[in-house]
């Protein structure tokens, strides 16, 4: 539209050009036909006349012009809203499959591993469709493969330390036998008999422990709790570590808040989680030291603390420590017995109670592990201790 | 003297079983599987106080062993030992009667204090 009209108006403006150049020569040759007088009046009409035209010629071209650039610029409007319309129709095709692929990356980047979107639409974007699909299927065939390697991984481990179990019963077992005629043996032959034991049973603990954090991962760890009295169970805790934290001179007090309520809790595990943080702190502790469990209420849970007022714990670790593997400094590690993995099996086992596990510690000023339990619907038993104090 | 009846397929468990039991003073009999403990007891073997069997044996378990020893009849007092760290009652067949669960490595404390108190009359 805009064209033709500018066409016409290069047309018309030829037109005016001829008949404003015709003009002239008419009159000029009027005004050559006056110069040699003759005929000088129908000559001097003639340029009156042509005089005219010309203005009238004028007229008519500033209309024309006005015209065309008003049909140029409506045609120009007409353009544009076309080429709107058109370009929108455009971005609306390409913008359905974008938003599915938008969508389905999403699905997958949650973890479904089945999202895929329908391949279509304009050739770009079909090709990013197809592209999406196909890593979507590497990444579905990778985890599945990952997968298995996890349930490989996790049988591997229930196997081994099972089948490791029965050599590790004879060498214990004979170990524990020469033990049991101690008397007839030399000090230095009884010494290697305990480095013996003393291995078979930290072999035991690691055995333990690498079941539990299989059975954890395969999401087998399973317990049975009950309705449980928390103080018969820091006691047991507390006499099994007796011997121990005497030995390296240390305290090891026990203080249950008076009428804790029961805890839902399988009684075993829970043992296991005050064990791994006594044992915690009596071996990061040196000899001496004062290491606390405590008991309270905190609202509808039951709050269990193990308190030593050891070297503390940098910074730096803190945030690692509950996971596997993670232990205190490389120099008190050298006379550490432990299997590196109690913090990680008793934050899982904290963690399937229902309850929460939390460390706080200051690098000079000792370090506090607490864990918390749901407290079990129903009564509490009536006869709580208060201040059992107990030392050396 | 009261006699405890040991199935293990490990020589070596079966050699510290009978000493540290007949250190304590029990008369201690051996078989290697629970097919040899079905048949000893089958021919007219002498009835032991106590069976310890290996829940997991070739040929027969022991597990299957003292089931078929309970449909016979014979009701002398079980223990299971298994190397699954967290073996308990509530592993136990429903239908068969465990006296308990010992589990590898073994706390002799443990077991002989269970086989004083199952076999005391």
């Amino acid at each position: 539209m805009a064209v033709i009209g500018v066409g016409r108006f290069i047309q018309q403006r030829q037109d005016f050009e001829d008949a404003i150049g015709r003009s002239y020569r008419v009159e000029m040759a009027a005004r050559v036909r006056l110069a040699q007088g003759s005929g000088s009046k129908t000559a001097r009409a003639t340029v009156a006349t042509q005089a005219r035209r010309r203005e009238e010629l004028r007229d008519q071209i500033s209309a024309d012009t006005r015209d065309t650039a008003l049909l140029v610029a409506a045609g120009l409007i007409a353009g544009l809203t076309g080429a709107l319309l058109l370009f929108s129709g455009l971005i609306a095709s390409m913008r359905r499959p974008l938003e599915e692929l938008v969508d389905a990356a999403g699905q997958l980047a949650a973890g479904d591993r089945s999202a895929r979107v329908e391949v279509g639409g304009l050739s770009e974007t079909a090709t990013l469709g197809a592209a999406f699909n196909e890593m979507a299927d590497e990444l579905e065939q990778e985890a599945s493969q990952r997968d298995q390697l996890d349930r490989l991984k996790d049988e591997f481990v229930l196997t081994a330390s099972h089948e490791l179990r029965s050599p590790l019963t004879s060498v214990l077992g004979f170990a524990e036998l020469l033990m049991l005629e101690r008397d007839s043996l030399t000090s230095k032959q009884v010494d290697t008999v305990e480095i013996i034991l003393d291995n078979c049973r930290h072999l035991v603990r690691l055995l333990n422990d690498l079941l539990d954090l299989a059975r954890s991962d395969a999401g087998r760890l399973a317990i049975t709790p009950a309705p449980t009295e928390v103080a018969p169970l820091l006691d047991d805790a507390v006499r099994t570590m007796r011997a121990q934290t005497e030995a390296g001179n240390q305290t090891l007090s026990l203080q249950i808040e008076p009428g804790l309520p029961l805890v839902e809790a399988e009684a075993d595990r829970i043992r296991q989680i005050l064990v791994n943080l006594l044992t915690n702190a009596h071996e990061y502790s040196p000899e001496g030291a004062s290491i606390a469990v405590t008991a309270r209420v905190l609202g509808a849970e039951v709050e269990i603390a193990v308190t030593d007022d050891g070297p503390g714990i940098p910074e730096s670790q803190l945030e690692h420590i509950f996971e596997r593997f993670t232990r205190g400094d490389a120099g008190l590690t050298q006379r550490v017995g432990g299997t590196g993995l109690g913090l990680a099996i008793s934050k899982s086992l904290v963690e399937l109670h229902g309850g929460t596990i939390a460390v706080d510690s200051t690098p000079g000023g000792g370090s506090t592990f607490s864990f918390r339990l749901p407290a079990a619907a129903g009564p509490t038993p009536g006869h709580g201790r208060a201040a059992e104090e107990a030392s050396r | 003297m009261t006699l405890v009846l040991v199935a293990d397929d490990s020589e070596t468990i079966l050699l510290l079983m009978r000493t540290r039991l007949e250190l304590a003073g029990y008369e201690v009999e051996t078989a290697a599987d629970g097919q040899e403990v079905t048949e000893r007891l089958r021919n007219g073997g002498p009835l032991p106080d106590l069976l310890l069997l290996d829940a997991m044996m070739p040929r027969k378990s022991g597990i299957d062993a003292l089931r078929e020893l309970r449909a016979e009849g014979i009701e002398t007092p079980a223990l299971i030992v298994s190397a699954h760290q967290d073996a308990t009652d509530a592993d136990a067949p429903s239908d068969l009667e465990v006296s308990g669960f010992v589990t590898k490595p073994i706390d002799f404390d443990r077991l002989l204090e269970s086989i004083a108190e199952l076999t005391r009359d």
